[in-house]
C-alpha cells in the first residue's frame, strides 16, 4: 500500500472563511489545530511559525489558535518541529501537545515513542501529529537560489509558493511564474532522496494538495486518535468534506506519485547501499515489499 | 577483648562504602570507622582546562541522586569566579530548583529507611506517598530546569529560559495541592522514627554543625579560610583503613562537623534535637519547609522578566564560589576561570564532610545499632570521592594533588 495504512481517505476544507483567506490549500492543518486547541483536545501546537525573515520558518510552540493562524501556510524550507518538543512540555509547561510534521519528521516522532532514550516524559505527551504532504524540503539558501535564478524574481517580492501540476508556482504581487518541478532538483535535501515516504504514512492524520482541486486537500485519516479528533471536527462543522476523486487527477494520481517516490528513493537507496554508505533504510532485496516505508 | 565489626558495603545508599567498628564483650562499640570504597573519578581533573560551560555539564554527572545541588554549586562558583550578578527571575527559578529537589530527594531517603521503620501494614501506604510527592516535585524540576536528573537549563549567568506563565499556573495548582500530602507524609515518618524507639543518645556527637542557609546555600557563609583537609592516612587510626579509604577528610577549624538538615535546623531554625531521631525528623521537616517555598516563588515568579545575564567569559582567575544547601548538605564547589577556560575545579561535598562524623557517631551503642547511624545521615558516596589511587595493585594513595587549595 503506497499510501500507508488508513482508515479514511477524503476530501476537506476548513469552513472558516479566514483560514481559507491565508492557508495554501484547504486549511486542513490550521483547522484541525485551531479546533483542537479551542476544544482543549491538545493544550498547545509545535507548528512553523512566522520568524524576523520573510519565508524562513521558526518552529514554535502556539498556544492559540491566533498563534495557529499565523503559521497558516507552506513555507518550502525547514522547520526543525521536533527540536522545540522538549521546549513545549518544559518551560511551556505543555501535557497534550499537537504537532504538525513532515514524513522524515513524523517517523523520528514516532521512534521517539517507541524509544524514548533522551526524551524522557516528552513522548508521552504528543497527543495528536499531523503529517503534511512532502516531495522533498530545501534548505533556506537553496530556495533563495533558485526562486531568483529559475523565476528570476527577487525573493523579497514572492508572496506565495507553491507546488502543483508538475510544476513550482511563485507567486508576486504582479505575476504569477512557474518553472517545471524538475528544475528543482539538486535543491533538496540529501536525505530527501532516499525518502520512501510522500504522506506522512505515520501521522494520525495527513493531508496536502496531491490528487485534490484547488482551495481543498486531500485527507487521510490514519490512527484512532486521528478519527477522534478528526470526526469531532467535522461533526462541529469546522471542516466540510467531499469524497475523493478515483481517477486520474484524483486518487490515482496520489497513488502515482507516492509510488514514484518511493522508486526513485529506492534505487537511490540500492545505489548508496551498493557504494556501502550508511543508509537508514532497507535495501530492496533485504525486504519483501519494495515499496514499504522502512 | 575486643572485636571487630565489619559492614561492607553499607547498604541502602548511594555509593560503596565501609563501617568498621570495634566492639567490646556486650557488643558494645568503641571505635567506628566509616569509610568511603567508592572509586574515584576525577571530574575535576576533567572539566580543567576546558570552557567554563563545560563545568557544570560534567561535574552534574557526579551523580544521579543529587545532580541538581551540583549544578547549582557549579554554575554559582563560576558566577562568581566570573563576577556575575544574575537576574531576580532566575535567583527565584534555582532556588525553586533546589526546592523541589531537595524534598524529592529526601523522599527517596525515606524509601531507603521504610524496612528500618515502616511495618509492613503500612509500607504500600508509605512507598505510594514517596511516589506521590516524587512525581510531582520532579515535574517542577523538569519543567523549570529542563530535566529531572540533569538539568539542562540551569546554565552560567542564569537560567537558560524562563517557564510560560500556563507553566507557572499549573505548577503552582499541583503544588499548592501536594502541601497537605506532604504534610501526612511527614506526621507519618516522624510518627513512625518515633514509634521505633530508638535508644536515646544515639548517634549524638560532639561535632559541630555547618550549613550556610536554611534553604538556598549563601557562600559569604562559608569561611574558606577555616577550611583544611587532611589525607585519610592521617585521620583514621587503622593503617589499613587509612590506606583504603577513598576521601580524604575536610576539617573546618581543625575539626570534623555534620552538614545536613539537622546541620541546617540548628544553625538556622534554633533545633536543638541531635542524634539519629532528630536527624529523621530534621529532614521530614524541611521537606514541609520546602514545599512552602515553592509555592511562594511560583506565587510570585514573573514570568516574563529575563533570567539571564550579560557576561565576558574571559575571567579573572578570580577564586569563585559556589555554596549550596544540598538535601545532604552543604555542597561547595570552587572554580577559577582565566583566559575563557577552567583553570581550576574542586568540590567540597556534603557526604565528604560528614564521613568523618558518621563512625564515632556509632560509639557507645550496641553494633547492630551501627547502620542506623549511618543512614540517619542519608550517605550518598559517589561525589564524595576525591583522592586518586596511584597504583591498583596495592591501592596505595598518591599525595592528594586534586583538591589542594
Amino acid at each position: 500500500m503506497v499510501l500507508g495504512t488508513y482508515k479514511q481517505i477524503t476530501l476537506g476544507r476548513s469552513t472558516d472563511k479566514e483560514i481559507q483567506k491565508i492557508s495554501q490549500d484547504g486549511g486542513i492543518v490550521t483547522a484541525l489545530l485551531t479546533f483542537a486547541l479551542d476544544e482543549k483536545l491538545i493544550d498547545g501546537a509545535v507548528v512553523a511559525g512566522p520568524s524576523d525573515e520573510m519565508w524562513k520558518p521558526e518552529a514554535t510552540v502556539a498556544l492559540s489558535s491566533d498563534e495557529v493562524m499565523a503559521a497558516a501556510g507552506t513555507k518550502y524550507t525547514i522547520s526543525p518541529n521536533n527540536w522545540v518538543l522538549k521546549q513545549a512540555v518544559r518551560q511551556y509547561g505543555l501535557e497534550k501537545v499537537g504537532i504538525v510534521t513532515i514524513p522524515c519528521q513524523t517517523m523520528g516522532i514516532r521512534k521517539m515513542q517507541s524509544y524514548p532514550f533522551g526524551v524522557r516524559f516528552l513522548a508521552d505527551k504528543i497527543a495528536l501529529d499531523i503529517g503534511i504532504c512532502c516531495t522533498e524540503n530545501f534548505p533556506f539558501e537553496s530556495l533563495k537560489t533558485f526562486i531568483s535564478a529559475k523565476a528570476g524574481v527577487d525573493f523579497d517580492l514572492v508572496e506565495k509558493m507553491d507546488i502543483g501540476k508538475g510544476k513550482f508556482w511563485v507567486k508576486t504581487q504582479d505575476d504569477l511564474i512557474s518553472f517545471p518541478i524538475k528544475e528543482t532538483h539538486g535543491y533538496e535535501q540529501n536525505g530527501c532522496k532516499v525518502c520512501l515516504d510522500l504522506v506522512s504514512e505515520m501521522s494520525d492524520i495527513s493531508t496536502g494538495s496531491i490528487g485534490a482541486p484547488d482551495k481543498w486537500s486531500a485527507i487521510q485519516v490514519r490512527t484512532d486518535i486521528g478519527e477522534t479528533v478528526f470526526k469531532q471536527a467535522v461533526d462541529a462543522g469546522a471542516i466540510e468534506l467531499k469524497p475523493i476523486d478515483e481517477g486520474k487527477f484524483g486518487l490515482e494520481m496520489l497513488t502515482k506519485l507516492a509510488k514514484s517516490k518511493k522508486e526513485k528513493a529506492m534505487k537511490e537507496i540500492d545505489r548508496r547501499k551498493a557504494m556501502g554508505l550508511p543508509v537508514p533504510y532497507k535495501g530492496s532485496s533485504e525486504k519483501e515489499d519494495p515499496l514499504a516505508n522502512v | 577483648m575486643s572485636e571487630k565489626i565489619v559492614i561492607s558495603p553499607t547498604s541502602r545508599q548511594e555509593g560503596h562504602a565501609e563501617l568498621v567498628m570495634d566492639v567490646d564483650d556486650e557488643g558494645i562499640v568503641t571505635k567506628g570507622r566509616y569509610f568511603s570504597i567508592t572509586p574515584v573519578r576525577g571530574l575535576e581533573k576533567i572539566v580543567t582546562g576546558k570552557v567554563p560551560e563545560t563545568a557544570p555539564v560534567i561535574v552534574q554527572r557526579i551523580c544521579g541522586v543529587c545532580p541538581i545541588p551540583h549544578t547549582l554549586a557549579s554554575v554559582e562558583a563560576i558566577d562568581d569566579s566570573l563576577g556575575i550578578e544574575i537576574p531576580k527571575a532566575a535567583r527565584q527559578l534555582r532556588e525553586l530548583t533546589l526546592a523541589a529537589h531537595t524534598i524529592n530527594s529526601h523522599a527517596i531517603h525515606h524509601f531507603l529507611i521504610a524496612t528500618d521503620f515502616v511495618p509492613e501494614n503500612l509500607m504500600a501506604t508509605a512507598i505510594n506517598s514517596v511516589s506521590e510527592i516524587r512525581k510531582t516535585v520532579q515535574y517542577v524540576v523538569d519543567m523549570v530546569a529542563g530535566e529531572g536528573i540533569h538539568p539542562s537549563d540551569v546554565r552560567i549567568g542564569g537560567m537558560a529560559s524562563n517557564i510560560s506563565e500556563l507553566a507557572r499556573k499549573r505548577l503552582y495548582a499541583r503544588t499548592k495541592a501536594l502541601i497537605p500530602k506532604i504534610d501526612a507524609h511527614v506526621d507519618l515518618i516522624v510518627g513512625l522514627v518515633a514509634d521505633k524507639d530508638l535508644p536515646a543518645g544515639l548517634g549524638v556527637t560532639n561535632a559541630p554543625t555547618l550549613a550556610t542557609h536554611h534553604t538556598y546555600g549563601d557562600r559569604t557563609k562559608f569561611d574558606l579560610d577555616r577550611f583544611t583537609e587532611i589525607m585519610p592516612e592521617t585521620w583514621y587510626d587503622d593503617p589499613e583503613v587509612g590506606k583504603r579509604a577513598c576521601s580524604t577528610i575536610p576539617l573546618y577549624d581543625g575539626r570534623n562537623v555534620e552538614v545536613g538538615p539537622r546541620a541546617r535546623a540548628a544553625l538556622f531554625g534554633s533545633y536543638s534535637g541531635e542524634g539519629v531521631v532528630a536527624q529523621h525528623v530534621a529532614r521530614a521537616m524541611e521537606m514541609k519547609t520546602n514545599i512552602s517555598k515553592v509555592v511562594d516563588i511560583l506565587a510570585e515568579l514573573d514570568t516574563s522578566a529575563p533570567v539571564m545575564a550579560d557576561y565576558d567569559v574571559t575571567g579573572t582567575n578570580k577564586l569563585g564560589i559556589g555554596a549550596i544547601e544540598g538535601p545532604r548538605g552543604m555542597d561547595v564547589h570552587m572554580a577559577q576561570i582565566a583566559d575563557g577556560k577552567t583553570q581550576f575545579y574542586s568540590c567540597l561535598v556534603p557526604t565528604t564532610w560528614n564521613i568523618p562524623t558518621m563512625g564515632p557517631a556509632t560509639e557507645g551503642f550496641h553494633h547492630d545499632f551501627g547502620p542506623h547511624v549511618i543512614r540517619a545521615y542519608d550517605p550518598c558516596l559517589s561525589c564524595a570521592t576525591h583522592v586518586i589511587v596511584v597504583d591498583d595493585e596495592d591501592r596505595s594513595v598518591l599525595k592528594n594533588e586534586m583538591v589542594r587549595i
